[in-house]
């Protein structure tokens, strides 16, 4: 079966130029990951652009698939949340990336756009203590009621490994020996 | 009848009477909640042992199978479905997670053991232990309730839970 034009993927370069049309400079970068469409977008705009893959006819995104978070910081960079979008009917997909501060990562929250993602903020907010602007019931998920600390931040201290260190090898500490 | 010695053959005959009805409580967390209910169908059918799948709640079980992971949130139900369990009770720690945390032995919400929550009488190795295995943690544990003197066993000494600094 032959499907339509106006279902066809749309391909990453053209899901850029859209949102650059339509953001400009708040779309901070863009990449190609997998033949997906990977956006960092600026904070204060990520809602509005969020609406705007959803809303936006040729765009589509009709379904929202997940939202976490990434710790930069020993790397030096702050967190991330990284939203992922899925067009059901397109096919195609893109992940918005939002940078947070590493001190005090705040994110503005889309869970008004997708009711899905309300469990994601929440599970993200307690697992990287990313705190969601405008979540309606930003409160521990999965962990424990009296858990302290962020379980999933990289400066996380881990009983168990203070006892005994990783016996493995760790995954990607050969690339940055090599960098 | 715990202020006394027992005859041995009382002893033996209760103790008989108790290794060979165990109604099993279904304790299933994870993957190894699979390999249990295996061991209590008809192809390693555990119910040839004495063993009766499953009891309809904690007040009819005799013995308690922690199979899989033991999560701290989790653990104060399983602290629960426990003392729920009239004596004598016995628990078997079924897996590599409910006998030590396993490959979770460094994870920030694991419970490294369950034995820190419940006095356990057999732990049974693997990951997932086979059915082969269960079955044979369930003859040990049937040869200590062979061994068990009852007295000692109503003193408490046995039943009471180590203590533990998270629960």
């Amino acid at each position: 079966m032959a499907s339509s034009p106006s279902r066809s993927p749309l391909a990453p370069t053209e899901i850029f130029d859209r949102l650059r049309a339509q953001f400009g400079d708040d779309v901070v970068g863009t990449a190609e990951v997998h033949g997906h469409a990977v956006v960092t977008v600026r904070a204060e705009r990520y809602p509005e652009m969020a609406a705007f893959l959803r809303d936006d006819p040729a765009l589509d995104f009709d379904f929202f698939d997940f939202l976490t978070g990434v710790d930069y910081t020993p790397k030096g960079r702050g967190f991330e949340v990284v939203t992922h979008l899925y067009s059901t009917r397109r096919n195609h997909h893109v992940r918005l990336k939002v940078e947070c501060d590493a001190e005090q990562p705040r994110c503005p929250s889309i869970s008004a756009l997708w009711d899905g993602a309300n469990w994601f903020e929440r599970e993200t907010a307690e697992l990287f203590g990313i705190e969601f602007e405008g979540h309606p019931h930003l409160v521990k998920l999965v962990l424990p009621e009296q858990f302290e600390g962020h379980p999933l931040r990289k400066d996380f201290a881990l009983m168990t490994r203070e006892a005994k260190p990783w016996p493995g090898g760790v995954e990607g500490a050969d690339e940055e020996i090599a960098e | 009848m715990d202020q006394v010695e027992m005859p041995q053959p009382v002893k033996f005959i209760l103790n008989w009477g108790r290794r060979y009805s165990l109604w099993v409580m279904n304790f299933g967390l994870a993957c190894c909640a699979i390999e249990l209910i295996a061991t209590s169908t008809s192809k390693h059918d555990f119910i040839r042992l004495g063993v009766i799948p499953f009891a309809h709640g904690p007040r009819q079980a005799d013995l308690l199978v922690v199979a899989g992971t033991l999560t701290d949130k989790m653990a104060p139900a399983l602290k629960r479905v426990y003392d729920q369990i009239p004596d004598p009770k016995y628990v078997i720690s079924f897996g590599s997670c409910s006998n030590c945390g396993g490959p979770y032995w460094d994870s920030y919400s694991v419970t490294k053991g369950v034995d820190q929550i419940v006095p356990v009488g057999v732990y049974v190795p693997g990951c997932p232990p086979r059915p082969e295995a269960l079955l044979h943690g369930i003859i040990k544990l049937q040869e200590k309730i062979g061994q068990e003197d009852i007295r000692e066993k109503w003193s408490g000494k046995l039943t009471q839970p180590q203590p533990s600094g998270a629960y």
